[in-house]
């Protein structure tokens, strides 16, 4: 046995070298690496569907510079140390781009691999730090949480002209990112923010923290974390009749968000990118149309839509280069300006950064749908 | 004070709960001096087979009272099924082992229904109805609670009692005791330790039921990977008030869901897990008995 052990892995290894040498040939080979199970598996589930649906009706016309696309899925369980282990495997795989993750924790930790082995990555990943690094491998696809903190300021202290604020995060880069830079914000335009503090994501229990806030009588709580516990969040927060505003920061918008606040949703508002319903873009229905018919179902939310953008830039840049030499695809990608995207016009920044975002504010109302009120 | 008694609510709703979960442990301990971990991720498996078997069964829109108590019963009945098929699988063949084997047999089949509850409902979350139970709110003072915390903390109150009374008034209870201070004299005097070991097999994972279906109604979102977080929570809480005893179990849940209660009020939550481990570290080095646990002098 143990003789015949190397010799076997040897045959193995040749014939698997063999296998990927010969497709690696005629196909592309895309990369999505997104939290196909756990808490975050919808929005995931909604960034794997999407790609797969794109690459689908590209291979219908012929594919990409002649090659059909391949979708290779990864689930990171939106966790640090899968995502680590997601791009290792992707890149094995010989992927040229990678699509994905949802949150922003989960793709900075695969980074810097897909960084060090030229593999282009987009992400609606909305943590500053993301693009602080400069790796000409990443482009963001959203916008950064800045930009939305900037927007919430503006919104808190100038239109609702809010008193007294309370601030909530979970531990996550994305969250504790985005509520630091709320707090910011606030703080340069004045406003008074009265409480501030962590909650475990997936903690459930919330009313601890709550009674704390009821106590400092708040005219708003915002959360920036994720729909998973917002909805819980707004739920206990009726429950313990806690009169003020709920702010939900763009990961609660999400149709689930509505389950689990159950009827204290009603009221919640969200500051969000525009909802796939109010897109007004031709290519946006057309996507939407396509995915529902597919899928019999819609995307999760925005954010799914957004990778999507990710990937057509990255496929529009292959085909305008015929290329797929990924430095060069990197180098075109940055100077890219208004490309009509799903989610609206797509630019990018020298850094990988997307721009031109424009926000709305949302009221959820009885009925759960959305309005617009700002 | 308002904030103190609205505390108060918080932590004992939860406390009560965390107090059903450990009396699973404590008294699996007791009898076997064996830490069941698969306890926690059977708290999970009732949440979920409690959400279908009212989404099968009642769910018309409306409902009574009867679905209620039908669901809870149901629930309990088909997870005291599990708990013994655990028992007759994970422990049994492994009774005349090293105690380390039987350890890893639990955590071995912790994972086994932790990943079932997976295959069977899927990796995503998922949600209870709002409606299984009136969404009521009382106010008393200042004082805030809801028709389901009532439901909690009386159910589990009733439930706790019974418990007692069964242990420590009947024949059966008296079997149990019997075999939890010394297995071999129970059975010369002619008790049989294979049904006691069953029922209380049977009752902790009736009462692990009934708590895994209060935390869905009550937080509704229920998640695969849940029974880990509950089943260390009421472990340690189980270790507090001295593993093996039964209202040491109780004592230590209430204690555990008033003491995280009172941190994130008062202090932060951020710090109310890493408090609830200082807790355990302090009460291990200054009464590694637990709070009711008795010194029990090693038989040589």
């Amino acid at each position: 046995m143990k003789t015949i052990l190397p010799k076997l892995a040897a045959s193995v290894a040749v014939s698997c070298a063999l296998v990927s040498a010969v497709s690696a040939a005629d196909v592309i080979k895309i990369g999505v690496q997104a939290p196909i199970t756990g808490q975050y598996a919808n929005e995931g589930q909604s960034i794997d569907y999407g790609v797969k649906l794109i690459a689908e009706q590209f291979n219908a016309k012929g594919g990409v510079l002649g090659k059909k696309i391949e979708v290779i899925t990864c689930d990171d369980e939106a966790a640090p140390q899968k995502a680590a282990i997601c791009a290792r495997r992707l890149v094995n795989e010989g992927v040229m781009a990678v699509i994905g993750s949802y949150t922003s924790g989960a793709t900075e930790a695969a980074q810097a691999t897909y960084y060090r082995n030229g593999v282009l990555q987009t992400s609606d990943g909305t943590s500053d730090s993301l693009t602080e690094k400069k790796y000409w491998t990443f482009f963001r696809n959203s916008f950064q949480n800045s930009a939305q903190a900037e927007f919430t300021a503006e919104y808190f202290v100038n239109q609702k002209k809010y008193q007294r604020i309370a601030l909530l995060s979970d531990y996550s880069s994305y969250s504790t990112g985005l509520v630091d830079a709320v707090e910011a914000e606030l703080k340069a335009k004045g406003g008074n923010i009265v409480f501030k503090d962590r909650v475990r994501s997936g903690a459930q229990n919330f009313t601890a923290v709550l009674t704390r806030i009821k106590a400092l009588n708040p005219d708003v709580i915002y959360f920036g974390g994720y729909y998973t516990d917002g909805g819980l969040i707004r739920a206990q927060q009726q429950q313990l009749r806690i009169e003020a505003d709920f702010v939900g920061g763009d990961s609660n918008d999400n149709p689930d968000y509505m389950k689990l606040a159950g009827s204290s949703a009603a009221g919640t508002i969200l500051i969000n990118f525009p909802t796939p319903e109010f897109l007004p873009y031709d290519t946006a229905k057309q996507f939407l149309a396509d995915y529902r018919a597919k899928y019999n179902q819609d995307p999760a939310s925005i954010w799914a839509l957004m990778n999507i953008d990710g990937l057509l830039t990255i496929l529009h840049a292959m085909e305008e280069l015929k290329t797929e030499d990924t430095k060069k695809i990197s180098d075109y990608l940055h100077t890219l300006r208004d490309f009509p995207g799903i989610t609206g016009p797509v630019s990018f920044r020298e850094d990988g950064e997307r721009i031109n975002t424009k926000f709305n504010v949302y009221e959820i109302q009885s009925d759960n749908s959305y309005k617009i009120i700002f | 004070m308002d904030v103190f008694l609205q505390q108060l609510v918080n932590g004992l709703t939860i406390g009560s709960l965390y107090a059903l979960v450990a009396l699973g442990y404590t008294m699996v301990y007791g009898v076997m001096k064996l830490i069941n971990f698969a306890h926690g991720d059977l708290v999970a498996f009732s949440a979920f087979a409690g959400l279908t078997i009212y989404t099968q069964l009642f769910d018309d829109g409306t409902t009574s009272l009867v679905a209620v108590v039908s669901v809870f019963a149901f629930t309990a009945a088909v997870i005291a099924v599990v708990g013994v098929l655990l028992e007759r699988l994970a422990y049994r063949p492994l009774r005349t082992a090293p105690r380390l084997s039987a350890v890893v047999s639990a955590l071995g089949a912790g994972l086994v229904i932790q990943n079932a509850i997976m295959l069977i409902w899927g990796p995503n979350m998922k949600i209870f109805p709002s409606d299984l139970l009136p969404s009521t709110v009382y106010e008393v003072g200042g004082v805030v609670f809801t028709f389901t915390q009532v439901m909690i903390l009386g159910f589990s109150s009733v439930l706790m009692v019974a418990l007692f009374m069964f242990i420590n008034r009947t024949k059966m209870g008296t079997a149990i005791r019997a075999v939890a201070i010394d297995q071999d004299a129970a059975r010369l005097m002619g008790i049989n330790v294979n049904r006691v070991i069953m029922l209380i097999f049977i009752i902790g994972s009736a009462l692990g039921a009934v708590a895994g279906l209060f935390l869905g109604i009550y937080y509704r979102g229920i998640s695969f990977d849940m029974g880990w977080q509950y089943g260390l929570n009421a472990f340690v809480a189980a270790i507090i008030g001295g593993i093996g005893n039964i209202p040491g179990a109780m004592a230590g849940g209430l204690l555990l869901g008033l003491f995280n209660a009172m941190i994130s009020g008062y202090f932060s939550s951020q710090w109310a897990e890493a408090f609830t481990f200082i807790l355990l570290i302090v009460i291990l080095i200054f009464r590694p008995t637990g709070i009711f646990g008795e010194k029990v002098a090693e038989k040589v």
